[in-house]
């Protein structure tokens, strides 16, 4: 049968899947678009450099014929310990932690492009007039900026301890490590709910993409160095609660059991507190900020 | 058949009342909504979508409640928006697919289904390319197969036309005028381009101050509005003019018609019956009789009492 192009045609089939599968479509664009720009991947390659540093360690200790004491030496020289040592050092814990960086970057530049153009461009009735609401699209914005935060922190992290119990040529490490891939994907967790709440929220409000990476740093650069002069000025440790990254930071240890001092053990609840109720401050921000865009064209 | 029937809507912004309870009972068809920058067209599109719940009032939209089940209605609608609403870094085929997938529809379905409505709109050739390098006109084009992709009973658009040039906008209703005849969708069609409404509308909604000021297929507004006849008779002009005045006609000086007619105004309830019978009772023969040809420009600046502005 001649299926004529020029001709309109009508959709036989008429199946509509859930409104929550669209959050996947909004995953999938969302990454097609970071994948398609260039200097993304230069910031993806920085943040690889790390993982293949680790990745190289592991080997080396594994593979090479090197003594015991050799070896933690050589692991420690480079913050790696395959789970926590004496010193509190979890290897996975600090992985994560040092990612970050790359991650406020990646993520500085993503928010204009993944959040802050729906509403520059007006693309949110584009959305919004389809058949999803205002739930489906935050949580798919969110899940899209969760995705690229994973894709380099937890995904490496637990490729890390793949690799880790391969070369140890028994499943022993793996058993006796358990609970190390449930601490990553729980930081991970944390990370991606705590950076792209805030990311999405920052950037359905600034839009372009100056104004959220001068805030972006402002938030997790200046606050440091703000939450740091003022611990040394006051000596009051309970300044470093204003530093959201160190925040974050704490819950890890507290998720991986890693606390170094007993001041970190005793603010990390109120960490988490502070997050959550930050969290839930940009959350309230972004659903207002989603429904007035809605309305105000 | 209704598609759409809403009774007493309102809506308001603060102090800003962009909807002033509307009723509106439209068939199926083609559908023009009119109406001044302000007068509340988008508000009222938006209500039509179940984008926005009214302060007060209730209704259907193809059967949808518009409180209730607006995802539903959403689901059997087709909105093309005003504004550019691009994705960056994508190409056509793969925004109108994303658009299927926002409806529901399962990736390969969607993406089955962009590249037919893409070649239906004539971007056929342009699908691989990115979003950036497509001409106003082709976004357009672009933004209708997105409207189309899940084969909506209904189509909102909203000024489909803006911002092409006189090719662009000749090519875009031409291509509505198509899918109209070969599908017989319903098309609300919302712009302030009257030429564009009067050459693809069969019914029109008037808006001025969040009001509907007129509502009804074109020939009922026409007639509605001026209730204007140009009339030509031969016989006795001063017994059939007096027979017409007696029964509540009146007459428009000058003459408008030309060499052998005059214009006149009619009173609710006449009917042109009576223009035959009262020359047959006065010894006249009709030798013309026509509506006013009001084109919808003029009926709309005489229904939102404003100035027509003089052309040169």
């Amino acid at each position: 049968m001649d299926f004529d192009q020029a001709r309109y045609h009508g959709w036989e089939d008429r199946r509509l899947q859930s409104p929550w599968m669209a959050c996947l479509a909004i995953v999938r664009v969302a990454l097609m678009q970071v994948f398609r720009n260039k200097a993304y991947w230069v910031v993806l390659a920085l943040g690889s450099l790390r993982f293949l540093a680790f990745w190289s360690i592991i080997w080396a200790v594994t593979q090479l014929p090197l003594p015991e004491e050799t070896n933690n030496v050589f692991l420690k020289e480079f913050g790696f310990t395959a789970g926590n040592d004496a010193d509190q050092n979890n290897g996975y814990m600090r992985f994560m932690e040092g990612q970050q960086i790359i991650v406020m970057i990646l993520l500085a530049f993503s928010g204009s492009l993944l959040v802050g153009s729906d509403f520059r461009l007006r693309a949110l009735p584009f959305y919004l007039a389809r058949r999803i609401d205002r739930r489906h699209y935050i949580v798919g914005k969110l899940l899209a900026v969760s995705s690229i935060i994973m894709l380099l922190t937890v995904v490496p992290a637990l490729l890390l301890f793949v690799e880790y119990g391969m070369f140890t040529a028994s499943t022993q490490y793996w058993i006796d490590n358990w609970q190390i891939p449930l601490a990553v994907l729980a930081f991970g967790l944390v990370l991606c709910l705590v950076n792209s709440i805030l990311l999405v929220t920052l950037s359905a409000y600034l839009q372009r993409i100056v104004p959220i990476t001068i805030t972006w740093a402002t938030i997790f650069l200046l606050l440091g160095s703000l939450s740091g002069y003022l611990r040394r000025a006051t000596e009051d440790e309970r300044w470093r609660l204003m530093d959201p990254w160190w925040d974050m930071r704490i819950v890890g240890r507290m998720i991986f059991g890693s606390f170094r001092t007993e001041v970190e053990g005793e603010l990390a609840v109120w960490a988490t507190l502070l997050l959550v109720g930050v969290c839930s401050v940009a959350l309230v921000a972004l659903v207002h900020r989603v429904r007035a865009v809605d309305i105000v064209e | 058949m209704q598609i759409v029937d809403i009774h007493h809507v309102s809506r308001s912004f603060g102090s800003v009342k962009a909807l002033r309870d509307v009723n509106l009972s439209l068939r199926a068809g083609t559908i023009g909504l009119v109406g001044n920058n302000g007068a509340g067209k988008s508000t009222l599109l938006k209500v039509l979508l179940g984008l926005l719940e009214p302060d007060s009032g209730e209704g259907t939209i193809l059967g949808c409640d518009i409180r209730r089940a607006s995802r539903e209605l959403r689901g059997r609608v087709g909105y093309m928006p005003e504004a550019a609403a691009l994705i960056p870094m994508l190409k056509g085929v793969e925004y109108v697919s994303f658009g299927g997938d926002l409806y529901g529809m399962p990736h390969r379905e969607a993406k089955r289904r962009a590249h037919e409505v893409l070649n239906y709109v004539g971007l056929g050739e342009l699908r691989y390319r990115r979003l950036d390098e497509y001409s106003t006109g082709n976004i357009q084009r672009l933004k209708l197969a997105a409207a189309l992709v899940h084969d909506p009973q209904l189509l909102l658009l909203d000024e489909p036309t803006n911002g092409l040039d006189p090719a662009g906008r000749m090519g875009m209703l031409e291509l509505l005028e198509d899918l109209i005849a070969e599908t017989g969708k319903s098309i609300i069609l919302c712009t302030h381009l009257l030429g564009d409404v009067e050459r693809l509308c069969k019914q029109v909604v008037v808006l001025d101050r969040g009001t509907v000021v007129r509502a009804g297929t074109m020939d009922e507004l026409r007639a509605h509005i001026s209730g204007r006849w140009a009339i030509g008779w031969s016989g006795d002009e001063r017994a059939y003019r007096a027979a017409l005045s007696a029964v509540g006609v009146t007459f428009t000086e000058p003459d408008e018609t030309g060499q052998n007619g005059v214009m006149v105004a009619v009173p609710e309830g006449f009917t042109t019956r009576q223009f035959f019978e009262i020359a047959r009772s006065c010894g006249v023969v009709l030798t013309e009789l026509k509506a006013d040809e009001e084109n919808l420009e003029r009926l709309f600046f005489r229904v939102t009492a404003q100035e027509v502005p003089v052309t040169a």
